[in-house]
């Protein structure tokens, strides 16, 4: 029963949601569609809305416009209690005056789910999240990863369309988080469910998302794959927010990128006249000899500190225009033999492909 | 030699003591009465002159009555010199040891009721219990004796009767079954149970307190009651429709009493015998509406006839009345308070 | 010199090991520091609750007489009074508690619902009686209740009703006295309680589909209990041991237990007579204080759990 789940999700359209706290204006005009079966990922900074978003999906926060359809049904008005979005809260809201069968036995006894049916149905999702024979335990007895199964299991029980997850692995330590990453990836992977997941990690967003989309004050700033997300980010705040970036200063004149007085190589179009940032990431810069030839674009800097790390390294250097960048790459030994010293001039090259330009707000 | 100083020492100490009593301590005696206006009365009648007279000191406490003294005198921590009772109090205070001998050659009892004479403790004044009754509410055709106020069917109305003072409430249902006054005592107190009993389910209240009882018939919450001639004055004065008199009434006496262990015992004894003389005797009902105990005192011209009256142990007003024997409930309060607290709960 | 016979100590005695008798002298010294620290608190609780509590206990297996006997416990059957003022006094404890929680229960949960700022000041009303005296507000009740009370008046000039109501002098007036002052005793723990009531859970319970009403039932109200339950016992057993507002608005005719102890005390001449009601209403305190915890710690063991 549980596995059917797949056939039954629904995507959710989400369109022209505001959302004002006393004045204060928290979702600007927010739209997002989310596939059948999807697992997509807001992820942004604390404060920038994700918790109203996924509040306003459940029904516990009102909107004060917008619309929210699930599978074209409008739910925008519906009462919480009968939305079918099952949720992990952040910290878990498990039931305290129930044991662990209860707790997940509960949507199914609303739902009037005869006791049999029920006790089979809580059995098998004890057995998914790996809870198997701690029905019996008290809530307060359980570690905090146990908790989270819990509530995950309760959340998904009574195959609810969609599924929604605030920050539920942020209370857990680093090893066991990454850990639940993975099974969470795995669960959905076999249930298929909807499923809009909330952090403020950009790791977790890329390790387990289908498609990440990245909240910034109220707004959605991009959607993508966490792989384009990466490659290509359309904005500043976004390049920043996934990965690390180093930001250099372009200018575009009569249709070409120029940064100081060398044009770049790029393989996508100029865009508009004016200045714009180039983002480079630490691992595509690389060390070359000479002069930018070919495809590869070079920038001349002088180096400030080499940091080894063994598997890497991290090589801090200053371009000419004063400007910190970082290059990171593997410690082969071609490229360890011709490490440089601190303060020797190199130059850095960046592959036409990899040239990414945003605005510069 | 360390023992010898020590005896010494002692000597000394007790030298000093015994010059140090009668030059400071025995100037001041404790008396306790009940407080509020009562006790500002006895305070201009009897204290204030005696201090005077005797060129002692007399502070004040109040008491709660029978329990306090017993209290202290079981506890050997006897903080009061002179103490005011109720007279049935007295009688078992008496019973129980707890007073000192009074000695009658320093007290003139003469003018005072023999039965209000004993061997340990001397009338001082009386409260009367008197049936009130609104005259909003009957006009002056309200109910007179106790048989009319426990006839409900000619005087229909809401009715108090004290529940504390068992020994009140029983006199006055004896009353009711209209036995004389002169033959009330001994109370045949099956017979007054009896006589409770018929009345009890038109009670609306049993009141605990003379404030309560004030209270009950100021608001109108009852139309008759059993109420102290001092409350019922005080009603009347301040212009509630109200209307009482002595016919019938229950005399209960107040007395007064020498804690034992006292330790001002003979100045006490001074002062006592000037509380009940006539002449500050005579002072009380300029103050108040409790009578004095020594009927000597309306002899004294001090009291202004118009006044006598109203005072209910004037000769006149006395012999209206049923006079509380306290020798009578000693024996037998608190078997008869026992019966009738079961009686009167709901 | 003592380095080597430290060396040989230890090596004379294997099983010891490194500074263990150090360490335990440690441990030792520190609970009696500890111990030093709660003496002045043994010892006022020994010396204002065991002490007089024994010697209640003691007086009242002494008769007028002196003599031990059971004659104060004996009363209690031969006088049906007694029985009757035990059975007034549950009533009264038992009808006022459920009034407490009729009306206690809304409030503390309105209260809960509000924004803070609101519930303080809120919450200051429910306080607010506590700074005046019980005497005051018992009279205060009588003013408004008596048959030509404020009430009754008010009822009558509406032409509501046609004769006054019974509401004071008797049983329900000390219902309504005692419930007035009984009230906050509920609210508070109970208002307390309810404010550690997670909102994500009830969030939960909606969200996993119980209606507004189901929420409250099966999650609302089941995490107050706690709360609740401490509301009730207090309530109830000051309700046992209350004076002054049966005292006033009874009529005389509702007497109950502590009005029974000053009855008896100055009725008889030993205390015992008034001691044997004091431990027999402890007594029964005490019971009732056993049997609350007994259901409460039977709740943290399951027993409430839902099945
Ligand atoms: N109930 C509320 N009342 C007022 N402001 C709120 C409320 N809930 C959230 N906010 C504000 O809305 C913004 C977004 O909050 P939230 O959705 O919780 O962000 P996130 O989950 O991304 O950290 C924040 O500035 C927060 O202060
Ligand atoms: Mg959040």
């Amino acid at each position: 029963m549980l596995l059917s789940l797949a056939q039954s999700a629904l995507p959710i359209a989400i369109g022209g949601i505001e959302k004002r706290f006393g004045g204060v204006s928290v979702l600007h005009d927010l739209g997002l569609d989310v596939a059948a079966g999807e697992f997509l990922t807001l992820l942004g900074p604390s404060g920038s809305g994700k918790t109203t978003l996924l509040m306003i999906l459940a029904g516990f926060v009102r909107a004060n416009a917008g619309s929210i359809k699930v599978g074209g049904e409008e739910i925008i008005t519906m009462p919480p209690h009968k939305r079918n979005i099952g949720m992990v809260f952040q910290n878990y809201a498990l039931f305290p005056h129930m044991n662990v069968f209860h707790n997940i036995a509960f949507p199914l006894k609303q739902r009037r789910v005869s006791a049999t049916e029920t006790a089979e149905r809580v059995e098998r999702a004890l057995d998914l999240v790996q809870l198997k024979g701690l029905g019996e335990r008290r809530v307060d007895q359980l570690s905090g990863g146990q908790r989270q199964r819990v509530a995950l299991a309760r959340a998904i029980v009574f195959e609810p369309r969609i599924v929604l997850m605030d920050e539920p692995l942020s209370a857990l330590d680093k090893s066991l988080r990454e850990h639940m990453q993975i099974e969470l990836r795995n669960l959905h992977r076999r249930l298929g469910m909807t499923t809009v997941y909330v952090t403020h990690d950009q790791r977790e967003a890329i390790t387990m998302s289908d498609r990440i989309a990245v909240m910034n004050a109220g707004r959605i700033e991009q959607i993508d794959q966490p792989e384009v997300l990466y490659a290509k980010p359309q904005t500043k705040f976004v390049a920043g927010f996934i990965g690390e970036s180093n930001f250099v200063p372009v200018e575009c004149r009569n249709g070409s990128v120029w940064y100081e007085d060398r044009k770049l190589r790029m393989t996508t179009a100029a865009p508009s006249a004016g200045r714009h940032l180039m983002v480079v990431r630490p691992e595509k810069l690389r060390l070359i000899n000479g002069e930018q030839s070919g495809d590869v674009n070079a920038l001349p800097a002088t180096v400030g500190d080499v940091i080894y790390q063994g598997d890497s390294f991290v090589c801090y250097a200053t371009l000419r225009d004063g400007r910190q960048v970082t290059l990171r790459d593997y410690c082969r030994s071609d490229v360890l033999a011709k490490l440089p010293g601190p303060g020797e001039p190199i130059t850095l090259g960046i592959d036409a492909q990899d040239v990414v330009l945003v605005a510069d707000q | 030699m360390t023992k010898r100083l020590c005896i010494h020492g002692l000597t000394v100490a007790g030298l000093l003591a015994s010059v140090a009593v009668p030059a400071s301590a025995a100037d001041t005696i404790t008396v306790a009465s009940w407080g509020g206006t009562y006790q500002e009365a006895q305070t201009k009648a009897f204290f204030d002159p005696t201090a005077k007279d005797l060129g002692i000191t007399i502070k004040q406490d109040t008491t709660n009555g029978l329990d306090d003294v017993r209290l202290q005198v079981t506890g050997n921590a006897v903080k009061w010199d002179i103490t005011e009772l109720g007279a049935d109090e007295c009688a078992r205070g008496s019973k129980e040891g707890l007073f000192e001998k009074l000695d009658y050659s320093v007290i003139d009892k003469s003018g005072i009721n023999p039965k209000l004479v004993h061997d340990d403790w001397v009338g001082i004044s009386y409260t009367s219990v008197v049936l009130i009754y609104r005259t909003d509410v009957f006009g002056d055709k309200g109910p007179k004796t106790w048989a009319d106020f426990w006839n409900v069917e000619k005087f229909p109305g809401r009715r108090a009767l004290s529940g504390s003072q068992a020994t009140e409430t029983l006199s006055v249902a004896a009353l009711a079954k209209g036995i004389p006054i002169d033959k009330v005592y001994p109370v045949d107190i099956d017979g007054a149970l009896q006589s409770v009993d018929k009345v009890k389910g038109h009670i609306d209240a049993w009141w605990t307190s003379g404030a309560q009882a004030m209270q009950l018939v100021k608001d109108g919450e009852v139309d008759m009651a059993s109420i102290w001639n001092g409350r019922a004055g005080t009603l009347k004065k301040s212009g509630a429709p109200v209307s009482f008199s002595f016919d019938q009434g229950v005399l209960t006496a107040d007395c007064m009493v020498i804690p034992k262990g006292s330790k001002n015992k003979d100045v006490a004894m001074k002062a006592l015998a000037k509380f009940v003389s006539p002449d500050l005797q005579a002072n009380l009902p300029l103050y108040v509406d409790n009578g004095p105990a020594n009927e000597k005192a309306f002899e004294t011209g001090k009291i202004p006839p118009e006044r006598i009256k109203d005072i209910n142990s004037a000769p006149e007003n006395v012999k209206k009345q049923v006079l509380q024997d306290p020798a009578f409930w000693r024996d037998t309060l608190v078997e008869a308070t026992e019966k009738f607290n079961n009686l009167i709960q709901q | 010199m003592s380095i080597v016979s430290a060396s040989l100590d230890h090596a004379g005695r294997p099983d010891r090991a490194l500074n263990a008798d150090a360490l335990a002298a440690d441990a030792r010294r520190e609970s009696r520091g500890l111990l030093a620290l709660l003496s002045p608190g043994l010892f006022l609780v020994f010396a204002v609750i065991i002490v007089p509590i024994g010697w209640l206990f003691w007086l009242s297996l002494f008769d007028e007489t002196g003599q031990l006997s059971a004659a104060n416990y004996a009363r209690f059957f031969e006088q049906a009074s007694y029985i009757k003022t035990f059975v007034t006094t549950f009533k009264v404890a038992f009808i006022v508690t459920g009034a407490c929680v009729l009306f206690g229960y809304p409030l503390a949960y309105m209260l809960s619902q509000l924004p803070r700022r609101a519930a303080s000041i809120c919450l200051i009303f429910v306080i607010l009686p506590f700074w005046t005296s019980v005497l005051v507000r018992t009279y205060a009740w009588l003013v408004i209740l008596q048959r030509k009370g404020l009430v009754n008046s008010w009822l009558i000039d509406l032409g509501v009703i046609g004769q006054p109501l019974p509401l004071a002098n008797n049983f329900s007036g000390v219902v309504i006295g005692m419930t007035h002052i009984m009230l906050p005793f509920l609210v508070l723990p109970l208002y307390a309680s309810m404010k550690t009531i997670d909102v994500d859970c009830l969030r939960a319970g909606m969200n996993l589909g119980a209606s507004p009403a189901a929420t409250f039932r099966q999650i609302f109200f089941p995490l107050s209990l706690p709360g609740l339950a401490s509301g009730v016992v207090i309530v109830f057993v000051l309700c046992l041991g209350f004076f002054v507002t049966p005292a006033l608005m009874g009529g005389g005719k509702v007497i109950m237990w502590a009005m029974r102890m000053e009855q008896t005390t100055s009725l008889y001449s030993n205390w015992g007579a008034g001691a044997a009601l004091g431990v027999v209403l402890l007594g029964f305190t005490l019971a009732l204080l056993g049997l609350f915890q007994w259901l409460l710690g039977a709740r943290a063991t399951g027993v409430w759990s839902q099945r």
